[in-house]
């Protein structure tokens, strides 16, 4: 969910993608400027808070790193419901990687806010020698599904800040207020109406 | 997990002939319908009534809870209850409170997300009903079967689907809908059996009696909610109508005994209960743990005056003073060697398991006693049994081993489940405990062990195959043990205990974090009550907690000891529960007067890594599990997670059965 105030927007992210794709070094470098060459698994999952200024704007963006395993499928969709973007990412260098992140694109499009801005992210872009997903395939893939497309490295840096940056960007703005008590809250069913759903309404 | 996936129970012949029974339960239903009050709302039909489900709050037989499992239509709505008897005379020993606690009041389909049904090769079929928050009921075991027809009977009044992954799950209602609802429901109060704040929303309560039955009634006519308070020697039975009394009840009696100590302690010390040593301690304890140690010499002035904290109705400093003894230092060398014959057997495993409860292991006997405490030696073994022991092990873990190593490349190329698991194990080996002397560096061949291990595990049991959180729970025995052969033994001796925790159906999860949830209930009720008003009760900030034993909430060291003594079982087998709730405890006042929502505890819980004090939350959880006593233990779900192996060997069988 998105909420606005004074040019101040806050928006649940979430990141989604198979086990060492690089979710949580995307956020640890986004939210503490870090990278760790052995960043331990996680489990459960993580939530973390950064602010961006978007021209004379800020976002919040409120992000739930997830544990990728297909074993812990069934505690994501309590994460990702809600959320006004998500990341999906992929490791360049692994095609199961690639298959898997869209498997979560097409949960998203089934199950997610038909609202939400989708990332897709080829992360690790940095071992070019050992690529198995071409640039191409993965541009071709995200513009059928209506995803913008970035490859991305956690270890260089390099467009982790743009893609947060991006996500703001394409966030809808005139948003109703929110009822700040959670992410659980626009999934009432009799409250579709505040829900991220209906934020351009 | 998709719908187009699922496939409908009507393809499965048994529930084709289970159907036709359905007449059978239309003539349980004007049964029952006669029995029922008077004041029955017209629409309101029994479509189902089955005696004799049992609960097993512990695992002792005597202790079992026998009641009649009721499916009740309403308008459109389906609900399910369970009502244990009263008065039955095999039973006498159950408190009331333990009934009422137990007693599922009218659950509508809406709210549960699935049933998934256990078929054990020996003993009763019983079924667990997981809520759409994420809860879970106890087990409840058909011991005059009826498993088919209740599912039958759901089936043909709201939409029933087996799931794709898991024959024995039935999900119900859409997946979507489900999802949905797994979040919307967390507001609803009803999705846990036992309210502690104001009365949850039952269609059984006093107002509509309709579903009362006989049973119920037999006793003196009260509504099934009454409870009698916890039966003290030779007291008068007394009833109270609230579920929430149950609670109080039982402060109550907490506080007998914290006054009773407060008094013995006063004694002891010769001075002043409430401004001596336990305050002092207190503060000295929880300082280094937050940010601003200003903050906790004065947690309740700075609390904001929009957040009012309920004060906790036991504050630990009393209990410490009572209950939680001292920690004692690591268990020695000469002193082990007095817990052994001169054949090297544990003459007093009791003690011995009490002696590490309160102090752990010195590091040298680690790789000694952890074989033992795990239960992968016998506490009467000799050396010379260990030593055999070890070296047939040896050669059958050879034997595991070389079923994968002996997969060619060739093979293995068409072989995906194997590639699938190799790559997962992989890429966590590489990213467990690195900052370890004992894993750090490029190649490490330690690395390479751990993952041998791993794959070899996947091999030996199957089923459960890897899990993220498995090698967090291997780094340190496979650093203690050194050995291959030895680290993986103990480490099947350690899931044995744990593996439900990685069920694909988190059942094992399900049931530890319900336990956590009902032992807050009980124990820091005001901490219920918040957590309840901020859509937290499913405990899913605690996953990490329970999923790996605090193993990323601690250094390395501070690990190793927490394990060895929640190995010891003393004085509960569940007390990484109690951990929980003293952790909770310490930080109660912050996570309140800060009024966090679900996302800002567990980002809070999560940060905590590195700053709980162990020998604290360990006297206090010692304190908390032995306060809430035998309530505390009806709290936790039979087979809930670590379950203690039985020496008959029928823990096998029920294991099994959990990890399909
Ligand atoms: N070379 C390289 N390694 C990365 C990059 N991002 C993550 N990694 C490594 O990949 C592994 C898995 O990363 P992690 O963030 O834990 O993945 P997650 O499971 O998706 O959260 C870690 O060892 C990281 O150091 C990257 O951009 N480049
Ligand atoms: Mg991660």
């Amino acid at each position: 969910m998105a909420t606005i105030g004074h040019n101040n927007l806050n928006a649940k992210l979430v990141l989604l993608g198979d086990m060492g794709a690089g979710k949580s070094s995307l956020v640890l470098r986004f939210v503490k400027g870090q990278f760790l060459e052995f960043q331990e698994s996680t489990i459960g999952a993580a939530f973390f808070s950064q602010t961006l200024a978007v021209n004379d704007a800020t976002v919040k963006f409120e992000i739930w790193d997830t544990a990728g395993q297909e074993r812990y499928h069934s505690l994501a969709p309590m994460y990702y419901r809600g959320a006004a973007a998500a990341i999906i990412v992929y490791d360049i260098t692994s095609q199961d990687s690639f298959t898997r992140a869209k498997k979560w694109v097409q949960e998203l499009q089934k199950q997610g806010n038909p609202n939400m801005v989708m990332a897709f992210a080829g992360n690790k872009a940095d071992l070019e020698d050992k690529r198995q997903v071409t640039a191409d395939e993965a541009r071709v893939y995200a513009e059928e599904n209506g995803l913008f497309f970035m490859e991305t490295s956690a270890k260089t840096a390099a467009n982790v800040n743009d893609i947060f940056y991006e996500i703001a960007k394409r966030l809808p703005r005139a948003q109703p207020a929110q009822n700040p008590a959670g992410m659980v809250l626009v999934d009432r069913p009799a409250e579709g109406s505040r829900g991220a759903a209906s934020c351009c309404s | 997990m998709l719908e187009s996936e699922l496939h409908d129970l009507s393809d499965d012949a048994d529930y084709a002939a289970s159907q036709q029974q359905g007449s059978a339960s239309v003539m349980l239903r004007s049964d029952s319908a006669k029995q029922s009050s008077p004041h029955e709302q017209d629409d309101a039909e029994v479509l189902f009534s089955k005696d004799n489900v049992a609960i097993h709050p512990t695992q002792f037989a005597s202790e079992r809870i026998s009641g009649r499992l009721k499916l009740i239509k309403q308008g459109s709505s389906l609900f399910m209850t369970w009502v244990p008897y009263k008065g039955h005379s095999s039973e006498a020993n159950l408190s009331e409170k333990d009934r009422s606690l137990y007693t599922i009041r009218a659950v509508p389909f809406t709210d549960i997300r699935s049933i998934r049904r256990h078929t054990p090769a020996l003993g009763w079929q019983y079924i667990i009903v997981v809520l759409s928050s994420g809860l879970a009921y106890p087990p409840l075991y058909f011991y005059s079967g009826g498993v088919k027809e209740f599912l039958a009977t759901i089936k043909q009044n709201i939409l029933l689907v087996r799931s794709a992954e898991d024959a024995n799950v039935f999900l119900v209602n859409d997946f979507q809908n489900t999802l949905q609802r797994t979040l919307s429901s967390l507001e609803l109060p009803r999705a846990v059996s036992v309210a502690c704040g104001p009365s949850n929303l039952s269609v059984d309560e006093p107002n509509s009696p309709s579903f009362n039955d006989n049973q119920e009634r037999t006793n003196s006519g009260a509504n099934n909610l009454s409870a009698s308070v916890p039966q003290f020697h030779g007291r008068p039975k007394h009833k109270v109508n609230d579920p929430r009394d149950i609670s109080i009840q039982v402060l109550e009696k907490f506080s007998l005994v914290t006054r009773f100590a407060r008094e013995t302690t006063s004694q002891l010390f010769g001075e002043n209960q409430n401004n001596g040593f336990s305050g002092y301690e207190r503060r000295t304890r929880i300082q280094p743990n937050l940010d601003q140690p200003k903050k906790s010499t004065d947690i309740a002035e700075k609390v904001p005056a929009e957040n009012p904290v309920i004060p906790d109705p036991k504050p630990l400093d009393k209990l410490s003073l009572v209950w939680g003894k001292p920690r004692q230092p690591p268990l020695d060398s000469p002193e082990w060697t007095a817990f052994l014959d001169s054949e090297g057997r544990v003459t007093d495993s009791e003690a011995l398991r009490k002696r590490i409860f309160y102090g752990g292991l010195e590091h040298n006997l680690r790789k000694e006693v952890w074989g033992l405490i795990l239960g992968y030696y016998a506490y009467d073994s000799t050396y010379a049994e260990r030593e055999f022991l070890m070296s047939v092990k040896k050669s059958e873990y050879e034997t595991i081993k070389n079923q994968w190593q002996s997969i060619s490349k060739a093979q293995a190329k068409r072989f995906t489940k194997f590639r699938e698991r190799k790559g997962l194990i992989e890429k966590d080996v590489v990213r467990t405990d690195r900052s370890l002397a004992f894993y750090e560096g490029d190649d490490n061949p330690n690395i390479t062990v751990m993952r041998d291990i791993l794959l070899t595990y996947s091999f030996y049991n199957f089923d459960l195959g890897y899990c993220q959180g498995m090698s967090d729970l291997l780094a340190p025995i496979l650093f203690v043990m050194g050995d291959e052969s030895e680290a993986f033994w103990c480490f099947v001796a350690l899931l044995e205990r744990l593996g439900p925790n990685f069920n694909r159906d988190q059942n094992g999860m399900h049931s530890q974090l319900f336990a956590l949830s009902k032992l807050v209930e009980l124990l820091d009720c005001p901490l219920h009550n918040y957590f309840q008003q901020h859509d937290c009760l499913n405990y899913f900030f605690c996953f990490r907690w329970v999923l790996i034993q605090f193993k990323r909430e601690f250094e390395f060291e501070k690990t190793m000891r927490l394990w060895e003594v929640l190995w010891t079982h003393y004085p509960s087998e569940h007390l990484h529960l109690y951990v929980c709730v003293a952790i909770l405890k310490q930080y109660r006042n912050k996570i309140m007067g800060e009024g966090m929502d679900f996302d800002n505890l567990l980002k809070f819980i999560n940060e905590l890594s590195g700053q709980i004090d162990l020998d604290a939350s360990l006297r206090d959880a010692e304190a908390l599990c032995i306060c809430a006593g035998e309530n505390g233990a009806a709290c936790i779900p039979p087979g809930t997670p670590p379950s203690m192996p039985i020496d008959d060997g029928s823990f096998y069988n029920q294991l099994e059965d959990e990890i399909l």
